[in-house]
């Protein structure tokens, strides 16, 4: 099957270093203490933090003097176009800990001692990218919750099909049997928290898909970090009025 | 104790925060006397209601603040619907900040042997953890099973489907809903707000099309494609074209806090968490009750409580009626 055609066209319209249309808001869910709404095109994600809190299961508590991230990633029975799901799956299980660690690496866990911070993600449709589209989510969330973070997390996946490198897959590209390759960075440092690929690529081409995704990646922070100075803007105008 | 009034500064308003927290029944039963809530509404309105069907607006919070400096009004009501593309139909409807995301699927199933003309609805209703600060993750929240059964119950006894339409081949195969209520955001009145997402769902519907094809199987066929027509048998006009519901006697439910003498309509999370007696009404568009639900509490109500219960839900009813009406349902 044809995915970039000829002129270089995807299934979709998009050229190959183009990302799907995004729409992020923050402060959507009134009970959270940081909310926050991620759309990578068909993609959407709802993100909520609640915390720092009181630690409720003490058992789960390794380091005294760090605050406890939780991170639980679900998936609504409506969100895939197949058959319902299965709500606690392996692959949600998983992504559950990857999220977690991501996110726990920029969290400064040190400045927020005995305290738990539970990070909620809701897939409500899912069109490929889904870890990439919740970890945005999170980051927004996170940042609305005024929690301590060293960066933005970031995230996106690229992959490679055709012969071509693709820039965020959907997913009837992700399930074309080609690699697909989801990075996490944090931008202003520079590092990357998450790096995960399946599927064989000879090296050179990695290193050409994992720099493409690297460039979604940046676009989305300043898409993200866009949205935040927006939202500071309105809650100084509603401090002043 | 009397409350600080508005003229005096930032300092006394931090007083009021913690005397909320700390004696909450006391700042709520101040403001009843004065027949409001905190939220500035009279006691027996319910929060406000916006249709903005197609576009969703998630972040509600500035517009609030805009009316805020106008007339004090409250948290705005939102129904949207045909949100989820996955999904056959799906509806968004929030009343104040409770937030529900309803949205259906359509399998088809092999009906059962006593009602053979019939199909079925499965509905589920779920909290996750986003949705309120009380809800652990791996324990389902203690409301969310009351809630669903509650729902089934009512639709279903409701007669707002007619189960004969779901019905595709008699005796070998019907259509099978699966509802899927998520709640987003718990504010209080989660049942109300369920409803409501529930109803625009089913009205937001499109049955897809299906052909019998030469094994007695029922296939998808997408709109438009014409291919192989002689080895596909065309069903009867009934799945020619996608297909709308008809929904009759839709239900519409108000549920009311009864605090000594005061019937509150429409509670947010912190009035059910101080005031433990709610009534829910659900009466049709056609006036009927359809069914009445109090489950204990510390007050014992009187029979003029609950008529007047019943007659805040009527004035609900027409209300919800012109919103979902605006939406264009029949």
């Amino acid at each position: 099957m044809e995915y970039v055609n000829p002129e270089g066209l995807r299934l979709d319209g998009r050229r190959f270093n183009e990302m799907r249309q995004i729409v992020a808001e923050v402060g959507v869910v009134s009970k959270a203490d940081g909310s926050a709404v991620f759309e990578m095109g068909n993609t959407k994600v709802i993100a909520a933090v609640y915390g720092p809190r009181e630690i409720q299961n003490k058992s789960l508590q390794k380091k005294n003097d760090h605050a406890l991230v939780l991170c639980e990633y679900s998936m609504a029975q409506f969100s895939t176009g197949d058959r319902r799901r299965q709500k606690f799956d392996r692959r949600s299980t998983e992504l559950s800990l990857v999220i977690r660690q991501t996110m726990e690496a920029c969290i400064l866990t040190e400045l927020l001692p005995h305290s738990q911070i539970d990070i909620f993600l809701q897939v409500l449709q899912a069109d490929g990218g889904t870890r990439s589209a919740c970890i945005n989510a999170a980051t927004l969330a996170l940042a609305d919750a005024g929690i301590p973070m060293r960066d933005l997390a970031v995230s996106c996946s690229a992959g490679y099909l055709n012969s071509t490198p693709l820039l965020d897959l959907n997913y009837v590209e992700d399930s074309a049997g080609g690699t697909d390759v989801t990075v996490g960075i944090l931008p202003k440092l520079d590092k990357v928290t998450l790096l995960q690929m399946d599927a064989k690529l000879p090296m050179e081409t990695f290193e050409t898909v994992f720099a493409l995704a690297s460039e979604g990646c940046k676009a989305i922070a300043e898409r993200i970090r866009e949205v935040l100075q927006e939202n500071t803007k309105q809650l100084e105008y509603r401090r002043a009025a | 104790m009397g409350l600080p009034d508005s003229s005096q500064d930032l300092s006394t308003e931090m007083e009021v925060d913690a005397f909320r927290r700390i004696f909450p029944l006391r700042f709520f039963e101040r403001h009843l006397s004065e027949s409001l809530r905190p939220d500035a509404r009279p006691l027996g309105k319910a929060r406000d209601t916006i249709v903005n069907p197609g576009k969703i607006i998630y972040n509600l919070t500035l517009i609030k603040v805009k009316l805020f400096e106008t007339c004090h009004l409250v948290c705005i009501f939102f129904v949207c619907i045909g949100l989820v593309s996955t999904a056959d139909g799906s509806a968004l409807a929030k009343i104040g900040s409770t937030t529900m995301l309803a949205a259906i699927r359509m399998e088809v199933m092999t009906p059962s042997t006593d009602s053979p003309d019939e199909g079925c609805i499965a509905l589920e209703f779920h909290m996750p953890p986003i949705c309120s600060p009380t809800v652990r993750p791996g324990r389902p929240a203690d409301a969310a099973p009351v809630i669903s059964k509650r729902l089934s119950d009512t639709i279903l006894s409701s007669g707002m489907i007619d189960l004969k339409e779901l019905c595709l081949v008699s005796g070998k195969a019907a259509w099978m809903g699966y509802l899927d209520i998520y709640c987003l955001n718990a504010d209080g009145a989660l049942f109300d707000a369920a409803l409501l997402s529930a109803v625009a769902a089913f009205s937001n519907l499109e049955i897809p099309v299906v052909a019998l094809n030469d094994n007695g199987r029922i296939v998808a066929i997408s709109g438009g494609k014409d291919e192989d027509n002689a080895s596909i048998i065309e069903k009867k006009a009934v799945n020619k074209e996608k297909r709308k519901l008809t929904l009759k006697n839709i239900p519409f439910s108000l549920t009311c806090i009864l605090h000594k003498k005061y019937i509150l309509a429409d509670p947010t999370t912190e009035e059910e968490s101080i005031m433990d007696t709610l009534v829910t009404v659900v009466l049709d568009s056609s006036d009927q009750m359809v069914s009445l639900y109090k489950s204990g509490g510390t007050v014992l109500a009187y029979s003029s409580a609950v008529k007047s219960c019943v007659e805040l839900a009527r004035k609900r009813a027409k209300e919800l009626k012109q919103i979902l009406g605006e939406m264009d349902i029949d």
